[in-house]
């Protein structure tokens, strides 16, 4: 009890602490530091984009690689054929996001729950097919993405720290919000919240836009950073798995999971990076053992023993 | 007209396999009402296993799937028994992650062990054709193919009516809780189903295997084919899956004769999407 009151006491100091050690990482870390953080700082904006769509509003997306890719693409085009800032293309690849998502809307908010899920993983693999048979888009040999002048690392780093301490506060704010409340109580129950007032179908709409900005802003730094897209890799289910990890090993609906779960991540990866198939099957391995051992994740399963919990979404 | 009979005819052929390719997937959901993402990769690894048999004794591949149906089946009990049984509750993300991380396991495995390389299960059947009229062709191999999906589709549907074992997994489907309170150990009953399912997905590893190339990652393709079809179909229903394999196939084939078979699989998409936008549940789908 001690313990958690004086972690509960702390707790804005270990963020803090957290924050200025991200921010200073490009003063004193080593390269790879630097590239690990990176990644770091990019899987967590998407995955806590991704746990506000799952954890908070109930909509099982395994589309938002149809995000990422159509962002990046955005990036490549606007760059390669016209010459637009860097940054510019990526903001207008967050905003085709939004409209992405609109036109995606139109379409799968009819469906719930896995039908859902299945509509959004089916158009990401529709937009998969028609770049990859796109003349504009060079077929899928894919396209380098050319900025001029070419950002350097420290730049692609602060605005991936920008997106991950970004998506941070606008999902702690949504929650804390009268849109948070109302989405988990529509989580919880839709029948009941929807009696009680709630309008369903504007909070997750509202809820799947704003996903679909940040994962369009954060893709387009991403593929900055990598200078190639590919529509196979691009619009890959393997986005979606790599999500879902995240979210799930972290602790699905927590605000600190995806935290969690995205060092997980980037740790094994970056570690196990020269064996790509060992990476991946032990990736496999560890998200099972995790999920069977403690299913609601490792910041859920803490949470629910001893109490403790850096943001809470609910209002004190 | 005759040009037109062909993509019809390869259509509704290519439908009996792509229904049996859903079939496991469909089962799974109407009892477990769970979405096995390691589908396509579980019917991969018959594929696989057959090409082992195939290579080691010399046999037909139809011949090897009387190996590979039974050790299927326990590979799906085991799979169900011991993983996903444990993770089945009122949220639908973790085992959707046991069936992710799988799918992950496996083609690495597959990877590790097979190579990317592109195999393909080779037989006498893939060049033999039987001509009909002066420009269209009937292959052999797709005629097995829609014959086998059609044997298999039965099977399962006979198994399920006319057997203890298949009325107690229609009760868990239909209200696990009674049927627990009536003795049945609901959990077992989804060992067996899974068994089941992946006994049908056995078969169209098989049939796949000798009609296309496949390699370690070409799981999730079927995967999504099957999703295709039992969403057209209706999650849950065997009649759906018949239908919606066809339905799937035909606009394929239809549409790779008149736009190109490089869209040949976004047309089929599309058509899903103007069947979901029309009946969101499907054909033959309950709410």
């Amino acid at each position: 009890m001690d313990l958690k009151n004086a972690m509960l006491k702390y707790r804005w100091l270990i963020l803090v602490l957290f924050f200025v050690a991200l921010v200073t990482v490009p003063i004193w870390g080593p390269d790879y530091i630097l590239l690990f953080c990176l990644f770091f700082c990019l899987y967590l904006a998407l995955a806590q984009m991704w746990n506000l769509l799952v954890g908070f509003s109930g909509l099982l997306s395994l589309g938002q690689q149809a995000f990422i890719g159509f962002s990046g693409y955005t990036v490549a085009v606007l760059t390669d054929y016209y010459s637009v800032n860097i940054w510019i293309s990526v903001i207008i690849g967050g905003f085709l996001s939004v409209l992405l998502a609109l036109v995606m809307s139109l379409f799968i908010f009819r469906m719930k729950g896995i039908y859902f899920a299945i509509g959004t993983w089916i158009f990401a693999e529709m937009l998969l097919l028609w770049f990859s048979n796109w003349k504009y888009v060079k077929y899928g040999t894919g396209m380098f993405i050319k900025p001029e002048p070419p950002p350097c690392m420290t730049t692609i780093y602060y605005s991936s720290l920008i997106m991950a301490i970004g998506g941070l506060v606008l999902l702690y704010f949504i929650l804390r919000s009268k849109i948070g409340l109302g989405l988990m109580a529509m989580r919880d129950d839709e029948e009941v919240s929807e009696t009680i007032g709630i309008e369903l179908f504007r909070s997750k709409l509202f809820c799947f836009l704003v996903a679909a900005f940040m994962t369009g802003l954060t893709a387009g730094v991403l593929y900055i950073f990598q200078i190639y897209i590919q529509p196979y890799r691009a619009f890959g289910i393997d986005w979606t798995i790599i999500l879902l990890f995240i979210v799930v090993i972290g602790g699905i609906g927590t605000v600190e999971g995806p935290i969690v779960g995205a060092f997980v991540y980037v740790l094994l990866s970056q570690w196990l990076g020269e064996y790509a198939s060992i990476s991946l099957l032990l990736t496999g391995i560890i998200a099972i053992t995790i999920i069977l051992v403690a299913p609601k994740g490792i910041m859920g399963t803490i949470h629910e023993k001893t109490g403790f919990v850096i943001l809470s979404p609910r209002r004190t | 007209m005759e040009a037109l009979l062909q993509p019809i005819i390869n259509g509704v052929l290519l439908g009996g396999l792509y229904a049996v390719i859903a079939l496991g997937m469909s089962i799974i959901f109407g009892i477990v009402k769970l979405v096995n993402l390691a589908h396509g990769d579980l019917m991969i690894l018959s594929s696989y296993l057959s090409l082992v048999l195939v290579s080691w004794l010399g046999v037909s591949p139809l011949v090897s799937l009387f190996m590979i149906v039974p050790v299927m089946f326990f590979v799906g009990f085991f799979v169900q028994g011991v993983l996903l049984n444990r993770v089945l509750g009122k949220e639908m993300e973790p085992p959707l992650l046991v069936a992710f991380g799988l799918s992950v396991i496996l083609q690495n495995i597959l990877l590790l062990v097979f190579t990317p390389d592109a195999r393909s299960l080779m037989s006498n059947l893939a060049v033999k054709t039987i001509p009909l009229g002066e420009t269209l062709t009937l292959p052999v191999l797709s005629l097995v193919n829609f014959f086998g999906g059609f044997i298999v589709i039965l099977a399962v549907y006979l198994l399920f009516r006319n057997t203890y074992l298949g009325r107690a997994i229609r009760a868990a489907s239909d209200d696990e809780m009674s049927t627990r309170l009536m003795g049945v150990n609901t959990k077992r009953i989804y060992a067996h189903a899974m068994g089941i399912a992946m006994m049908t997905a056995a078969v169209a590893g098989v049939l796949v295997g000798m009609t296309f190339t496949f390699y370690p990652h070409t799981g999730p393709q079927f995967l999504i084919i099957s999703f295709g079809v039992i969403i057209i179909g209706g999650l849950g229903s065997m009649k759906g899956c018949l239908a919606g394999g066809l339905i799937l196939a035909l606009a394929q084939t239809l549409g790779a004769h008149f736009i190109g078979t490089g869209y040949q699989l976004l047309f089929g998409y599309g058509v899903l999407l103007v069947v979901l936008g029309i009946r969101p549940q499907g054909l033959f789908g309950k709410i």
